[in-house]
This record gives structure tokens, sequence and C-alpha cells, in this order.
């Protein structure tokens, strides 16, 4: 109902400020278990208002990232693309669900996504890393109700 | 509110499938990966998407170097005195250092019977502030607040005052990014001050520890050992100081040695580091002469005037200094620090 009612602005917002602290510098511990703030509200973005949010933002905040990050131009696009194009195929599956089994997607999801950074970091011959870049993955899908709790008091103001 | 009729114009992204959508993007990015592991395209693509990210790289570092700013601002007059006093000290432990650094360095030169004047090996360097670090497990990089408009190119060399920080893997319009010795893509030809023993230094990943994974346990290496650039890479040229030895465990069952080394470098706290430019007619420059033909001259700056020596017999000479064992500069720059 009220998806009707996204305005773009708020989306670009809160993906940006998603953006800026999912690059913050961090201590070496603090960096290892930090979630991936963008993809994740990229995701909620594509899953409960997929008008306001599309695929353009992901591509967008994906290249950006690639630049701030110094990978290759285009990697993190790619994966954030393919995470949109899921969320937005899916999202009438998912966007219903309890939060528990939406927690069971984003888990996928995140999956998902950094499986395609870590195949295309193998292409590229590029370090592949050890475990601890899959840490992310658990720990970004833990604080998901986090991310839709704040969120959802951002953007349906009752 | 305002936005409610733009929302409303918008009604593609759902019924317009996704897939499509998506083919295009995954197309475009692959292509961009493609060019950008050539270079051409993929890096004039990258220079202008770097100055859009410059401003967010600032943003992103905006907390860290306010909060210097402000203790910058209350520092008291008494530690300012301190510091003062301490730099003097420092000052003139460093005067008594290279004192005799010039004639030793002609000295040298008639020993490894280099005719003419032998010019300083830095000819010009830029101080730069690090603006944003980014020390995870994958990269070991710095961004700083100097770029393309000050001359700075890419693979050029950055040290700080300890010692070696890394090479300029991109550089944009304002500001340029450092891959650090530590970076889990980062080696570095380094030599053992004490024997001249040659190998390679990777970072792994650890701001506090370099590897030096191919050293047979046979090898003369121990704790304390000094490393310092050999000067093979093409990139850092030969003495400059990078790690001093941490432990070096030897498994008689393995074929090689466990080595780790503690870098130089500040890396974790640097605030402020050199790019250097260096004099081509200096013997302890870069080796790579692709490198050298390349490498733009130093922009004017209190540069030295090369010595009137006729350039092609320089590289002869340079060629035929090179693959002999050095330990003559290396064990000058170790005096230096």
């Amino acid at each position: 109902m009220f998806a009707e009612r996204e305005s773009p602005l708020l989306v670009y917002i809160t993906v940006l400020i998603a953006l800026m602290l999912s690059v913050l510098p961090l201590p070496q511990m603090l960096s290892i278990v930090w979630p991936n703030l963008l993809v994740l509200v990229v995701l909620y973005w594509s899953t409960l208002t997929p008008r306001a949010g599309g695929m353009l933002v992901g591509f967008l905040a994906g290249l950006t990232l690639d630049v701030l990050n110094g990978s290759q131009l285009g990697q993190h696009a790619f994966a954030l693309s393919l995470v949109t194009y899921l969320a937005l195929r899916l999202h009438l599956l998912t966007r219903a669900k309890p939060i528990f089994e939406q927690t069971l997607f984003v888990l996928i999801a995140l999956f998902v996504y950094e499986g395609a950074l870590w195949a295309l970091d193998g292409f590229s011959n590029h370090s592949t890393g050890t475990w601890t870049r899959w840490v992310h993955v658990a720990t970004g899908a833990a604080i998901w109700p986090l991310i839709v709790g704040l969120l959802g008091r951002l953007h349906s103001p009752r | 509110m305002a936005f409610a009729g733009g929302g409303l114009n918008r009604p593609s992204s759902r019924d317009s499938a996704p897939g499509p959508r998506f083919f295009v993007f995954a197309a475009i990015s692959i292509v961009l990966m493609y060019f950008d592991q050539r270079d051409g395209w993929g890096e004039r693509i990258r220079y202008g998407l770097q100055a859009v990210a410059y401003p967010i790289q600032l943003a992103i570092g905006s907390p860290r170097m306010l909060w210097s700013a402000t203790s910058d601002l209350f520092e008291t007059r008494a530690s300012l005195r301190a510091e003062n006093a301490a730099l003097q000290k420092r000052e003139r432990e460093l005067a008594l250092v290279t004192m005799r650094y010039e004639a030793l360095e002609q000295e040298n030169a008639r020993l490894r019977d280099i005719h003419g004047v032998v010019p300083p090996l830095v000819s010009r360097s830029q101080l730069a502030d690090v603006v944003n670090a980014d020390l995870g497990r994958l990269r070991q990089r710095f961004v700083i607040n100097k770029g393309d408009t000050n001359g700075l190119f890419r693979s050029q060399a950055v040290v700080d005052t300890a010692g070696l920080v890394g090479q300029l893997v991109r550089v944009g319009p304002w500001s340029a990014e450092v891959m650090l010795i530590t970076d889990p893509e980062h080696a570095v030809p380094v030599e053992v001050v004490r024997n001249g023993y040659r190998t390679i230094a990777v970072g792994n990943g650890d701001a506090e520890e370099l590897q030096l994974p191919f050293v047979p346990v046979t090898a003369d290496i121990k704790a304390g050992d000094v490393l310092v650039t050999s000067g093979l890479g093409g990139v850092f040229p030969a003495g400059v100081p990078v790690a001093v030895v941490a432990e070096n465990t030897r498994d008689p069952d393995e074929i090689l040695a466990r080595v780790r080394a503690t870098p130089r470098a500040t890396l974790t706290r640097s605030r402020q580091v050199l790019a250097l430019w260096f004099d081509p007619t200096h013997p302890a420059t870069p080796v790579n002469p692709d490198l050298i033909d390349k490498l733009p001259p130093a922009p004017a700056g209190p540069a030295v005037p090369p010595p009137s020596d006729d350039p092609p017999d320089k590289p002869a000479a340079k060629a035929a200094t090179q693959p002999a064992p050095a330990p003559r500069p290396a064990a000058a720059a170790e005096t230096t620090p």
C-alpha cells in the first residue's frame, strides 16, 4: 500500500549512507564481522518497495563501491545487480514472510553476493582471501531484523 | 510527500521484467571488468569515477581528520614545547648520522667505479595526507589527498620517515591510492643488510606483518635482521628500509622456513606519507628500463641539475652495477634512520 508513496530520494540517501558505512575504515577484528550494509539496504528497498529501488540503484552503488574499494571496475556492480535481480524477482515471495524466514532469504542473498565476488576474484587472478571474507554473510543476516525496523520507521510514518 | 508524484510516475520497475534489465547491467559490468584488466579505457573510466568518489572518501575520512584537527587546536603550550624539544633533539641526532653521508656516497661511487658526481637519489618528494585507510584482510590500501594534478604517477614509490610504505596503484585527479607492502597482492624484492641475501617479502593482509615465503631452511636469516629493498623489482630503488625480521621458524622436515617480519613504516598510524621521484642517473634507482623511459620528469622543485655526462653510457653502467651483489648502498641506508 505505502509502496506507492516511496520517494526515490529516500532510497538514494539511505543507499549513500549505507555505502559510506560499508567502506568505513575499521579496526581489523571489527572489519571482519562488519556487515555489508549496502547490500542489506539495497535488498530492503528492492524487496519491500520494488518501484522505488530498482536495479539501477544497485548497479550504480556497486560501481561506486568498486571505485572506493579499488576492486576491479564492475565487480561489485555485477554482484549487486545480481542480488537486486533476485530480490526483485522474488519480492512477492519474500516480502510477506515472517522476519525469521526473511532472514533466511537474506542469508542466501548475501551468500550469492559474496560468492559472485569470490568467483570474479578467482577468474581475474586476484587474491580470493581466506574464510574471513564469509563472516559478514552471517552477521549481515543476523542484523536484518534491525535494518527492517530502522528503514521501516523511516518510510512509513504513522 | 513532495516526491509522491515521482514515485507514481515510475511504474516501470515492477512491470518491465527485471530479467532483461539484469542482463544489460551484467553485460555492462562484464565489459567494464574486461577493460579494467587492460590498461587504457578502464583506467580512463576509473580516473573520472575516482574524481566523483573523492568527496565520498573525504566524507568517510572526515571524522578522523576532524578529531586530529580538534586535538591540534587544544594542544597546550607545554606539550608543544616538549614536542619542539624532542624534534630538535632528533634533528641533532639525524645531523650526526648524515654528517658523513655525502662523503660516503662519493666514496662509494668511486669504489664502484662510477665516474662523475652521483646526484641525490631522491630528486623530489611530495608530502601527502592519508585521507582514508582501508586496512582489512583482503586489502591494505591508503587514499592520499594528492593526485595527477600534483604530478603523481602509477607505481610511484611511497615512503614515510621510517621506511617503505607501498606504491601508487591508481591515480585520480586529486587523489591516489597507495597499495601498502602488507597488501595480500603486494610483493617487494628485499635483501638482508647483514649478508646481502635476496628474497621477496609478501604482504598477508596484516598491517603489522610481512612474510618471506621463499626462504629455504638453510638460508642465513635470523630475527633482528634488517631488510631493505634490493632494487630488482623495478619499482623501488635499492636500499630503502622495509622491515625487520621478527622470527624465523625452521622445521627440518620442510623445505622452506617460515619467516615473519615487521614493517618499519608505521602503516596503521601513518597520517602523512611521501611520494618520491628518483633521479634516473643515480645507480640505485629502479632498474626496469621500461619504467625509467615512461617516468614523467619530476615537476619543478628543488631538483638538482643532472651531471654533465653523456647519457648513452649511463644505462650500461647501471646494468653492470646492478646484478652484482650490492651490500654497500644497503649498509649506508641502514645507518640512516
